[in-house]
């Protein structure tokens, strides 16, 4: 029995922290809300001097060959410092797919760039008025030739300014189909657009008879639902460490001021009340920790349990990233209501996860669905061997 | 990472279940066995099983082979633990002597205290409570108000004990009492290896919320212990409770994996009740709500094994264990709760007229009321988790 992450991972984790605090941690995602982009852009190029993005990415095209266990210390220090950009959905969902369903050409295109930190994707799926749900990718493209045609149009594209390249999802012939594209190709428009989460921008992209070639398209026609599936999976598993990173900051963000702050003579975490709900955060926080440690190994393993480990992971930790940032704008008081101190940015953030591809209850079905609990066959036998004695 | 067993705790698996399905009570494995409901043969029944885990060598695995133990891992402890969860293996009436006095006397006791006690603990002929919490002094152990006092080479004990597990089955008690007032509570404590059948001392039940007795009430009037049954130095009893207490290195496991059991048996009951002929299962609130569940549950197993890993490295229980106790606890009230509101009407319904399980659910649900009290209440817990863990100050009154 050993559930835990091994030396190497923590001494990397070290190196990714020891940078990040260096850079005063979260300021880079504020630099990033002021638009000071080429600080953020050389921070981020910094990362991947570090080895953030060569990590999981096969030897054969410039990277290190590591598993997915590998890539949870460097999420969690990503979350912890709220650190801008794609690297979520770089590492985690585009590197991912183009290994699993991508031709050999594609391959060797893509993997190399995001090993050199030349790229980064940008998922634009979602559509107005429409959800992260089958039924709400509705765009089509028309093939012409070898040639895709696509016009439509995709809404809150996050961080397109730090993106080269997307990726769509599209219909083609009425089958969803995911297809990869320059955010240099004409025919795309962008129109920025205003979330709370400003450490996330977001972009509405206009697609007018943009023409992709098909050898750009991931996998075969119709094959986009699966192959989104099984990348929303490793996708799944490090946004679940992220949250446990920033979920680690903000508890001892809190823990911290409650030991400083005196109220009535005392420090305010002498107070059961302030102290209690500390330690629900703490548990919220171990336990998050224990279900994404689990999630990763599930993935990597190919265990299973895989998806409803994952999805568990998945809606715990954001649910708890959700409360727990709330509970530290409490506790800090009146100065926890303001910009100056960083508890807003976690809240924002929180939320701006709980709805990103993919909603709490399409979690919620998907894990079900895979515990099938709904087979009511061997029921009345697991009841009874309880019930017994 | 790594979840697997090693080949050698695979066999140890094997041997224990090998020996349970030849040992356990006839028709305990499939069901048929039924509990003799009257007090007395309940507590011969319990003493006559614990005798044959103890001529096998299963009823103290981590003790050292010498006195009857099997100088078991910390790993084969928690495969034990599954295995008995897993069989719902009848409970070792002499838990406190098994898991706390005899790890104490081994370490504390004289070698005559070692060579009187020791085996009666391991066999069962002498089971043994402990006297801790008194009237109103709740958590706070070192408020002991019960007294020893000197005389010639007796004690004479005075006070009242509460919420003493099995005293009713008792044959010596773990004492702590009051031997001196010294400048803070914790001095002039002194614990006596104490003697139930005399006549000073009296066992009134308790009866709990569930309808059972596992607790009572011991009054002490002018009770009798000897210089021989002090363990430890007099007034230096502090020591020794926590001593005690540090024994139970892997006490929350078998709730963990209880849990998990009767997380299974949730899914088992929400697939089984229907209304109006529709298994509620099939509600989405029902699923989502069990889903909640399913999610802490394996949290609870999962942060364990976190812990466990920890445990494993560093060679002794940590703080964290108050988490686990915390978060298992809570979980499993949540989980009896659901439980009930599942059978919606029919919940209500128990003993002969229970419509599900045998009012299993039922004397659960009421039972976990007592798991977020006993062994410190959550409130307690709490409060180590935050000065010990977050490193917060001190709670007032401390």
């Amino acid at each position: 029995m050993d559930f835990s992450l091994n030396q190497e991972q923590e001494m990397f984790r070290e190196y990714v922290r020891k940078y990040l605090t260096d850079m005063e941690q979260t300021k880079v995602a504020r630099d990033y809300t002021e638009n000071k982009i080429e600080h953020v852009k050389a921070v981020l190029s910094e990362l991947h001097e570090l080895g953030c993005t060569q990590l999981n990415i096969p030897e054969k095209y410039g990277g290190m060959g590591l598993g997915k266990l590998d890539l949870v210390p460097i999420m969690e220090e990503m979350g912890r410092a709220i650190v801008p950009g794609l690297y979520l959905e770089t590492s985690a969902f585009a590197v991912p797919i183009i290994e699993q369903f991508g031709t050999d050409e594609q391959k060797a295109t893509y993997l190399p760039q995001v090993a050199n930190g030349e790229a980064s994707f940008t998922i634009a799926w979602l559509e107005p008025g429409r959800s992260y749900k089958q039924q709400g990718i509705q765009m089509s493209a028309r093939l012409n030739g070898d040639v895709l045609v696509i016009n439509g149009v995709k809404t809150q594209v996050p961080d397109v300014e730090l993106a080269e390249y997307f990726i769509v999802p599209v219909l083609i012939d009425d089958e969803i189909t995911l297809v990869i594209m320059d955010k240099k190709s004409s025919g795309i428009t962008l129109r920025e657009q205003k979330g709370f989460d400003e450490t996330r921008k977001l972009t509405e992209v206009t697609f007018e008879n943009v023409e992709v070639p098909m050898n750009q398209r991931i996998g075969a026609i119709g094959e986009g639902w699966s192959i989104i599936q099984e990348g929303l999976l490793s996708y799944n598993a490090a946004l679940s460490s992220v949250a446990v990173g920033a979920l680690e900051h903000i508890v001892e963000m809190a823990s911290e001021y409650a030991t400083i702050r005196e109220q009535f003579g005392n420090p305010i975490g002498r107070f059961q009340a302030i102290k209690h709900r500390l330690v629900d955060m703490k548990l919220d926080l171990e336990t998050a920790r224990s279900l994404s440690y689990y999630a990763n190994w599930a993935l990597e393993t190919s265990s299973e349990d895989r998806i409803e480990a994952i999805c568990s992971a998945r809606i715990f930790a954001i649910q708890a990233f959700i409360r727990t940032s709330a509970h530290n704008i409490q506790i800090h008081g009146g100065i926890g209501f303001t910009e100056e101190i960083d508890c807003h940015l976690f809240v924002k953030r929180a939320r701006f996860y709980e709805n990103y591809l993919g909603n709490m209850e399409q979690y919620y079905e998907q894990a079900i669905t895979a515990l099938n609990w709904e087979q009511t066959e061997t029921a009345q036998e697991k009841e009874t061997i309880l019930s017994t004695n | 990472m790594d979840f697997s067993y090693t080949a050698q705790e695979e066999q140890f698996r094997m041997e224990l279940r090998t020996w349970l399905e030849e040992n356990l009570p006839e028709g305990w494995l499939d069901g048929t066995f039924k509990m003799p409901e009257e007090q007395a043969a309940y507590g011969q029944f319990l003493r006559d099983w614990q005798k044959k885990p103890s001529d096998g060598r299963w009823a103290a695995i981590a003790w050292p082979a010498k006195h009857g133990g099997r100088d078991a891992t910390l790993m084969e402890e928690i495969i034990y633990h599954q295995e008995m969860v897993r069989v719902k293996a009848p409970p070792l009436v002499n838990y406190v002597g098994l898991h706390m006095v005899g790890p104490t006397l081994m370490q504390i006791g004289t070698p005559e205290q070692q060579e009187k006690y020791i085996p009666k603990i391991l066999s069962g002929e002498e089971v043994w409570c402990q006297g801790y919490s008194e009237p109103n002094a709740g958590s706070d152990l070192a408020a002991v108000q019960t007294t020893a006092v000197k005389d010639g080479d007796k004690w004479i004990i005075n006070g009242q004990k509460i919420w003493t597990s099995y005293a009713h089955f008792g044959d010596r008690c773990f004492l702590v009492a009051r031997t001196s007032k010294g400048e803070k509570k914790h001095h002039g404590i002194t614990c006596f290896l104490l003697d139930m059948k005399q006549p000073g001392v009296e066992v009134r039940p308790i009866i709990q919320m569930d309808g059972e007795h596992d607790f009572n009430e011991v009054y002490f009037n002018d009770a009798i212990a000897y210089d021989s049954e002090v363990i430890g130095q007099v007034d230096d009893g502090w020591r020794v409770t926590i001593a005690l207490l540090m024994h139970e290195r892997t006490g929350i496991g078998a709730q963990v994996f209880s849990l998990e059991q009767q997380f299974d048996g949730l899914v088992g009951l929400a697939q089984t009740v229907k209304e109006d002929d529709v298994p509620i299962i099939q509600k989405a609130d029902v699923r989502k709500r069990m889903l909640d569940l399913y999610i802490k549950s394996r949290g609870s197993l999962l942060n364990y094994y976190r812990n466990l890993t920890k445990q494993l490295k560093v060679g002794h229980p940590g703080v964290e264990g108050s988490m686990d106790k915390l978060f298992v606890s809570e979980v499993t009230k949540e989980l009896f709760a659901e439980a009930i509101s599942l059978q919606g009407h029919q919940g209500l319904l128990w003993k002969d007229d229970a419509v599900y399980g045998n009012s299993y659910w039922q004397k659960n649900y009421l039972y976990s009321f007592g798991q977020t009290i006993g062994g410190g209440t959550s409130e307690i817990q709490k409060n180590t988790i935050a000065e010990r863990i977050l490193g917060l100050p001190k709670d007032v009154g401390r």
